[in-house]
């Protein structure tokens, strides 16, 4: 019983990682319908932030910091890589995305090196519950990643730029038509990735302090399985998506004989979930919507 | 015309081709000195290991020819990088043959050195690598290892573990995805004492952020076997600080050498007890591992001091060490003989049971007729626990 409720509670905290990364993901499919492979690296550029500023001794300011740098970055990358292609062909933003990526991670290593390093940002400790030790930062780590979920599903639905988002989201021309700036929108959209990317670089490092250069490449690709199983355009079905992953790698690395094979069992879903259900478990039938 | 002239080329090149074969061809015949050749990661991501052996053999070679060398002969060392890339090492080979090479190192990585060992067959040269611990690179006659193979470190560890904890139940984590740590693993595994109680976790690369559930299921163990690199290791203890009990044992192999040197990582805030299993300990405080570390750190820096250089060091002496007994046996090694000659003088003297005596990774290193080595690999405290 004990073994059961631990190893769910491990679930439950890599699900709020993947669950994070997943809401970047889906947030800038959903309104640019364009997949940005960038994102883990973003996060990766995120973890290095928080490194660098540590060195304030400040957690927070840090955070801050590294949300802002992380912010600027991904505006940059859109204006400069995604927005000449508005327009191109799905293929070419998809593989001019997966090139930033490899920029992003040969950029990390000249200025940082290719060793590892390790980053402190806080120690919360760890309670007991029913005979199980919880680390406190798995729990603001959920907490967090639900209350951004609110956020953001309140945010899109009820302000005027949320609006607009969905707008963009559904016709682009249309929307343009009727006064609303689509180049405008789509750089907030990327600046809110972006900003969830430094978030989930923290709780990343919160988790496992070890910042190096391809750190957000695997991350990225299992919250983007995460995503799709969950529906992507969904949010709540980031979220559900992140969950299920985190849940499903928990279980598996608990027995013995399947550990092993644990990321082909992930992927595994993700096939048979393409193939069941193109548009996930959220994901709506119907035109794509955010 | 065209197919004419196509039809000549064709006809020139092959007689290129053969050209090259000079069969037995002796390139050292002008050599005023013997020379000894290795391919290694000099820059790249690995650099720190082929400079620590590229470092660690001109000490040795220095101090054998400051001694008068071999009978009056001196010794050269010639280094090329091969930045850990398969690709370049055929090239590098043929540098080094033709530039004169007698003696070799091999490579220093395991993935060069699988090309390297089917050059080296081919003209019937010498090695012995000092690093380069796949179970296949001594495969052939004419190859030896200074390191531990990987197999061999999974038993001598299970040996250890066998005298010390018959009876108990141990736990075991590994790389399911890594050659290094999987090897390690399966053999240990084999080697067990049916009496002891494994408790086995894995992960793998991609899943190395998180290990809640590995940590879980090692949290009634006391012994932990860990065939891993620090890197993954110092993130493992990192999380496991405060779950798993403060009195268990970490059990690493060599891959834990560099974990207290880690940037950012406070080895001294692990409450367990951090040992590893290898023929070298770069904070060694005495005998000929702290003579060696100390001449060094003179000539060199402290930043790439490690078991490959140790190794390095070991494998030149290994070399003159053999050469000596040949000579001895009543052998002729004159400074220009081939590479082949050398190889079937070395070959008879390596399986003929020859002996490194009070070396650097080893008090009495020995040779198996497969090209392992045979010492005795000896636990070393990283960090007591707190």
């Amino acid at each position: 019983m004990e073994e059961i409720l631990s190893t769910l509670i491990n679930g439950l905290s890599l699900g709020g990682i993947y669950a994070m990364i997943a809401l970047g993901y889906t947030m800038v499919y959903g309104i640019a319908k364009m997949l940005n492979f960038a994102h883990g690296d973003v996060i990766m550029v995120g973890g290095y932030l928080i490194y660098v500023f540590m060195a304030t001794n400040n957690p927070l300011l840090a955070i801050l910091l590294a949300c802002i740098g992380c912010v600027i970055l991904g505006v940059c990358i859109e204006k400069i890589a995604y927005k000449p292609l508005r327009g191109a062909s799905p293929l070419a933003v998809l593989i001019t995305a997966i090139g930033v990526s490899y920029l992003l991670q040969s950029l990390a290593q000249i200025v940082f090196g290719s060793a590892s390093k390790m980053v402190t940002v806080y120690e919360f400790g760890s309670v007991q519950l029913l005979g199980c030790t919880i680390q406190v930062s798995s729990l603001v780590t959920l907490a967090v990643t639900v209350a951004v979920m609110v956020a953001l599903t309140m945010f899109v639905k009820y302000t005027r730029m949320g609006r607009a988002m969905i707008a963009v989201s559904e016709d682009k021309s249309a929307a343009q038509l009727m006064g609303i700036n689509v180049d405008r929108i789509i750089m907030v959209t990327f600046a809110i990735g972006s900003a969830l990317a430094a978030l989930a670089g923290l709780f990343y490092l919160l988790k496992a302090p070890n910042v190096f250069n391809t750190m957000g490449a695997m991350p990225g690709i299992k919250a983007f399985t995460a995503a799709v199983i969950g529906g992507i355009g969904s949010i709540p079905g980031a979220m559900l998506g992140g969950i299920l992953l985190g849940m499903v790698e928990s279980v598996s690395y608990k027995i013995t004989a399947i550990a092993p094979y644990t990321d082909a069992i992930e992927f595994t879903i993700l096939i048979v979930i393409l193939l069941v259900r193109p548009t996930g478990f959220l994901g709506k039938k119907r035109r794509e919507k955010v | 015309m065209k197919k004419v002239f196509a039809l000549v080329l064709v006809a020139l090149m092959t007689v290129a081709m053969f050209a090259g074969c000079g069969g037995d061809k002796n390139y050292a015949a002008e050599n005023t000195e013997f020379v000894i050749g290795v391919s290694g990661p000099l820059t790249g991501s690995a650099a720190i290991y082929g400079t620590a052996v590229k470092n660690a053999a001109q000490l040795a070679v220095d101090e054998i020819n400051a001694a008068g060398g071999l009978n009056g002969i001196k010794f050269k060392l010639v280094a090329m990088d091969d930045k850990n890339d398969p690709s370049l090492v055929s090239g590098n080979y043929s540098a080094l043959l033709e530039g004169g090479m007698q003696l070799s190192l091999g490579t220093v990585t395991t993935k060069p050195g699988l090309e390297y060992k089917n050059l080296a067959a081919d003209d019937n040269v010498f090695f012995l690598t000092p690093s380069a611990s796949g179970d296949d690179i001594p495969s052939n006659a004419n190859g030896y290892q200074m390191c531990f193979a990987d197999s061999n470190q999974g038993q001598v560890a299970a040996k250890f573990v066998n005298e010390n904890f018959k009876g108990q139940t141990i736990g075991a984590f590994y790389q399911s995805d890594s050659d290094y740590s999987k090897g390690i693993f399966d053999q240990f595994k084999k080697n067990l004492d049916p009496s002891v109680q494994l408790k086995v976790t894995s992960f793998t690369e991609a899943g190395a952020t998180d290990f809640g559930t590995q940590i879980d299921t090692l949290k009634s163990c006391n012994f932990i076997f860990m065939p891993i690199y620090y890197d993954p290791a110092s993130l493992f203890m990192t999380q496991a600080k405060d779950l798993l009990s403060p009195t268990a044992v970490y059990f690493g192999c060599d891959g834990f050498d560099g974990i207290d040197s880690k940037q950012g990582f406070d080895i001294n805030a692990i409450p367990q007890r951090v040992t590893m299993l290898s023929h070298f300990n770069s904070k060694a405080t005495e005998g000929k591992a702290k003579e060696f570390i100390d001449k060094y750190v003179a000539k060199y820096n402290t930043d790439t001091l490690n078991q490959f250089g140790a190794s390095a060091y070991d494998c030149v002496y290994a070399l003159y060490g053999a050469m000596q007994q040949a000579i001895a046996n009543g052998k002729e090694i004159p400074v220009t003989i081939s590479a082949s000659d050398m190889c079937e003088i070395l070959k008879e003297q390596f399986e003929g049971g020859y002996t490194l005596k009070n070396a650097v990774t080893g008090d009495e290193i020995k040779w198996e007729q497969t090209g392992y080595v045979n010492k005795t690999a000896i636990q070393y405290v990283i960090k007591e626990s707190n």
